[in-house]
């Protein structure tokens, strides 16, 4: 499937831009990822990011939730506009859930912690860049949490909107065996489904964790910060 | 009851201070204020006290990463979906789940070993994951066969379940589930 700025890089590789502000982890992480996709720039902070991200226009920005000028989804928001073909993998060591679900809910397409292993991290860059979402163990227990539910209060609220407010009991079959630790193609197999139907599950639940007006979501992300 | 536990805790560890150039002392003091720890928090209630709030399954959850984590020096994920006081039912589970756990730490050979714990109305589930060697449980005699005999034992004494899947090369999933005992269905604190 060719999509706007993926593939571009020599030899199909995915090009990527890797935005953290610890030398050491991005060296470390560049060392990981190795000649599997091509690294096309690197930025410490917020505004370096936004200028040289426009600069070189990556199919995917590895970007700290946590940065010293503000948090990852300011380089989201200043992006996503001018260049929506650049796509954003939130990478956090914390599990802070409420940068998490901020930088979600500003574009990204996705988060991973950064305890992945190397060929973890490749595999997601390349879900990312191919325009699917990706979710950690970690973001599909979050989201089972925020969409648990729904108090009756909420039903007669006008602002509550199904499609967006809930998930399906397929979605949440998916997530949960995300939270277990299954890979996309153990999910398909599990689930007698195609790996191309349980992509468009999990694009789905990105979509509403993006869109979705729960008040739940930023409560229950405040709320866990305190834990 | 916190403060009992705090107490026991402080006098031990002055009493270790005290006798720190004894290392059997040392070492007997230490296991026999975690055996007390441990039977409170696994238990769900301190030694001789029946009252006042226990620690919540996530709690459990998390303490069994540490645990095992600090113990084993290999690294346990842990995800949990909703939560809910302990009761006896819950603490044979949350055993359960720490045996699974040691065990996937000590022999499957991976270098992470996954948690999820989900509570829902009428259940709660747990599945212990590792992508490392794997078994085969209906083949394999021995310790991982010892594992699913004790943990299947100790679910089905409360009424729970429990399942091993293994493939050889690609790892184990241990699944536990304990239904909820009707009344305590309702976490205490939102």
């Amino acid at each position: 499937m060719s999509k706007p700025g993926a593939g571009t890089g020599a030899g199909g590789r995915p090009r990527v831009f890797f935005v953290d502000d610890h030398a050491l982890f991005r060296s470390g992480v560049r060392s990981e990822l190795g000649d599997q996709v091509e690294v096309v720039g690197e930025a410490d902070d917020v505004e370096p990011a936004i200028a040289l991200i426009a600069e070189c226009v990556p199919d995917v920005v590895l970007l700290d939730v946590h940065l010293p000028g503000g948090g990852g989804q300011a380089v989201v928001t200043a992006i996503k506009d001018s260049y929506p073909q650049v796509r954003f993998l939130a990478l956090s060591a914390s599990d802070a859930p409420e940068d998490v679900i901020a930088t979600i809910r500003a574009g990204a397409r996705g988060y991973v912690t950064k305890t992945i292993s190397g060929p973890g991290l490749v595999d997601a860059v390349r879900r990312v860049a191919a325009g699917d979402a990706v979710f950690s163990p970690m973001l599909a227990g979050f989201v089972l949490d925020a969409f648990a539910v729904l108090p009756p209060e909420s039903a007669h609220r006008p602002a509550f909107d199904p499609e967006l407010d809930q998930l399906t009991p397929r979605e949440r079959e998916v997530l949960r065996l995300i939270a277990r630790g299954y890979t996309y193609k153990e999910i398909a197999r599990e689930l007698y489904l195609s790996v191309k139907t349980v992509e468009s599950h999990v694009s789905s639940v990105l979509r509403k964790l993006q869109l979705s007006t729960r008040h739940q979501l930023t409560r229950w992300a405040t709320e866990r910060r305190l834990n | 009851m916190a403060t009992r536990v705090h107490d026991s805790v402080l006098q031990t560890l002055a009493l270790i201070q005290r006798r720190a150039t004894e290392p059997q002392q040392v070492i007997q003091l230490a296991r026999a204020q975690e055996r007390e720890l441990r039977s409170w928090l696994f238990g769900g209630r301190a030694p001789g006290s029946m009252d006042e709030r226990g620690l919540t399954l996530a709690a459990g959850i998390r303490l069994i990463q540490q645990e095992v984590e600090a113990q084993h020096g290999v690294a346990v994920e842990a995800v949990t979906v909703g939560d809910c006081d302990l009761d006896d039912d819950l603490g044979a589970l949350l055993a359960a789940a720490r045996e699974a756990t040691v065990n996937a730490v000590k022999w499957s050979g991976a270098e992470v070993v996954s948690i999820f714990a989900e509570v829902e109305p009428a259940r709660v589930s747990v599945f212990v994951r590792d992508r490392g060697r794997g078994f085969d449980p209906a083949a394999v005699p021995g310790d991982r066969k010892g594992l699913a005999e004790s943990v299947h034992a100790r679910m089905a004494r409360r009424g729970g379940s429990s399942a091993v899947r293994s493939v050889q090369g690609e790892g184990t999933e241990v699944s536990l589930t304990m239904p909820r005992a009707l009344g305590t269905r309702q976490p205490s604190r939102a």
